[in-house]
């Protein structure tokens, strides 16, 4: 990623002459210099807008693991929406601020381990380069005192807008797929999820009912299949006898 | 004109930047042009190949096995373990379904297969990619890491599919933890489908390891990678010591069971 910082110096420096052609998302020989910078322009942006999105999102994680609450709730846009799991969703950066309390005072409280990883990424930027999603897998390893450690794994399917040229998450939801006690693992022990809070209900139910293992889900896909070009959003769903799914 | 001044301007900028050698002084702008196009293409084609991979792990998460296979190109290998090798989408596909059931996601089944650490590189031509990456599975059953080094081919039609996977086992092991518990290697006959190909190298797992060779040279050195070309491959010891040797000699037995520190419980 070093690498765009100097491909940047060209781009900033020939951006005044092709600012003023269309940016073309492919660029035949034929075309004109400034023409094909502009187009260069354009995919160089997409670019450095996936690694901004890479990095917003592992900040997130950074963040979050050590209950800075404040510092989390700051990376979403302003209308912003959080959901984890089946608490529901969260709307607004100032709300968030609070719902994150939930999870904790802020900063961690002694011995206790909020670990969300956020890894495997598949960022999708939009045509144009203002909005863009994203689909991480969650590893996530939580203790606290008086309990035995905790595994857990799960789904991010997220979104982020550029506001002012920063990037902020405009959408996130986690959707944790299986919880298990550290010792026991998941034959033995399979824990379920949080609901919605009375004491700071979520502005809206959960967006899908589902849950952790023994159920299973498949979080619909933001992404299109990368060689079919196929949508993945709605993958038929295993079936589940207390929801009465089929 | 005064345009062409800047843009040549900025164009000797940028190849000073990009430290690039020299040579470039008598390239035309489109010459530099093209030079930029590649490159930008570069970045593309390494995220793209990436992205395959970490959606290859997506499906497999899910048994989405008809996803998975798409994949796949024509004409791909697939060898996972010590299974052996499958030849073509088609197998790629049946492998799974027999395998690991009809497609789709199962109630009371957790079989994550994360795609972690990828070293992608694409080839001076554009046309093929490689990474080496490893997953690490998290299952009911326990622990497992694969690593892979797979190779990609962009088609004609400019999308990139995987066209190899290659995923030896480094270790397997139940929720007891590697500490106490150590499933050995897969076999071609260990269950169906039964391979196109024997395994292209027998090796063991841990306690012992097996370095599946590396499709680029140490970045720093250049050195390249020698793998070891005895008949087993595998070694309980780094290559060059006695025991490493001894183990050259005594490799899976024909039941499909290795030298482990307890017997295989499957």
């Amino acid at each position: 990623m070093r690498r765009f910082k100097s491909m940047q110096a060209l781009i900033l420096a020939t951006a005044a002459l092709a600012s003023a052609t269309p940016a073309l998302a492919q660029s035949p020989v034929s075309q004109s210099p400034e023409a094909r910078l502009a187009a260069y322009r354009d995919r160089v942006e997409r670019l450095e807008a996936q690694d901004a999105v890479e990095n917003l999102q592992a900040d997130y994680g950074y963040y979050f693991d050590k209950g800075l609450w404040d510092d989390v709730a700051d990376l979403f846009s302003k209308d912003g929406s959080f959901e984890y799991g089946q608490r529901g969703v969260y709307i607004g950066r100032e709300r968030i601020r609070r719902a994150l309390l939930l999870f904790g005072p802020n900063g961690l409280a002694p011995a206790h381990l909020n670990n969300h990883m956020q890894l495997q990424s598949v960022v999708v930027v939009s045509k144009d380069g203002n909005s863009a999603t994203g689909r991480w897998q969650g590893m996530v390893m939580l203790s606290e005192p008086g309990r035995n450690g905790v595994w857990g794994v799960g789904i991010y399917e997220n979104k982020y807008v550029k506001e002012g040229g920063v990037w902020k998450i405009s959408s996130l939801h986690f959707y944790p797929t299986a919880l298990t006690d550290y010792d026991l693992g998941f034959m033995k022990s399979t824990l379920p999820m949080e609901g919605m809070s009375a004491l700071f209900p979520p502005d809206r139910p959960p967006t899908e009912v589902y849950r952790t293992l023994p159920g299973n889900y498949i979080p619909p896909f933001s992404f299109d299949h990368p060689v079919t070009g196929k949508s993945l959003k709605d993958l038929p769903q295993p079936p589940d006898d207390v929801l009465g799914r089929k | 004109m005064k345009m062409r001044i800047l843009l040549a301007a900025s164009l000797l900028a940028a190849t000073t930047a990009l430290s690039t050698p020299a040579i470039a002084q008598d390239k035309t702008a489109g010459q530099k042009l093209d030079q930029l196009e590649s490159r930008i293409t570069r970045l593309e084609d390494l995220n793209q190949i990436e992205i395959l991979q970490r959606t290859y792990g997506y499906f497999v998460d899910k048994g989405q096995w008809t996803q998975l296979s798409e994949l796949f190109t024509d004409d791909a290998t697939l060898e996972i373990g010590g299974k052996g090798l499958f030849l073509g989408k088609a197998r790629v596909l049946e492998y799974m379904q027999t395998a690991f059931g009809p497609d789709g996601a199962k109630p009371g089944m957790l079989a994550n297969h994360m795609q972690f650490q990828p070293v992608p590189d694409i080839s001076a031509d554009g046309k093929t990619g490689w990474v080496r990456s490893r997953a690490y599975v998290m299952s009911l059953g326990g622990w497992g890491l694969p690593l892979y080094e797979n190779e990609y081919r962009k088609g004609e039609d400019g999308i990139w599919r995987i066209s190899r996977l290659s995923g030896p086992f480094t270790m397997y092991s139940s929720w007891e933890g590697w500490g106490k518990n150590a499933l050995n290697n897969t076999w071609p006959d260990k269950f169906d489908p039964p391979p196109d190909l024997p395994p292209s190298t027998i090796y063991l797992t841990y306690p012992a390891y097996y370095i599946v060779p590396y499709h680029y040279p140490n970045p720093v050195t250049g050195k390249a990678f020698k793998p070891d070309m005895d008949e087993v491959g595998a070694y309980h010891r780094p290559p060059g010591t006695p025991e490493q040797a001894a183990a050259l000699k005594v490799g899976r037995m024909v039941d499909g069971t290795q030298p482990i520190a307890e017997p295989p419980k499957d």
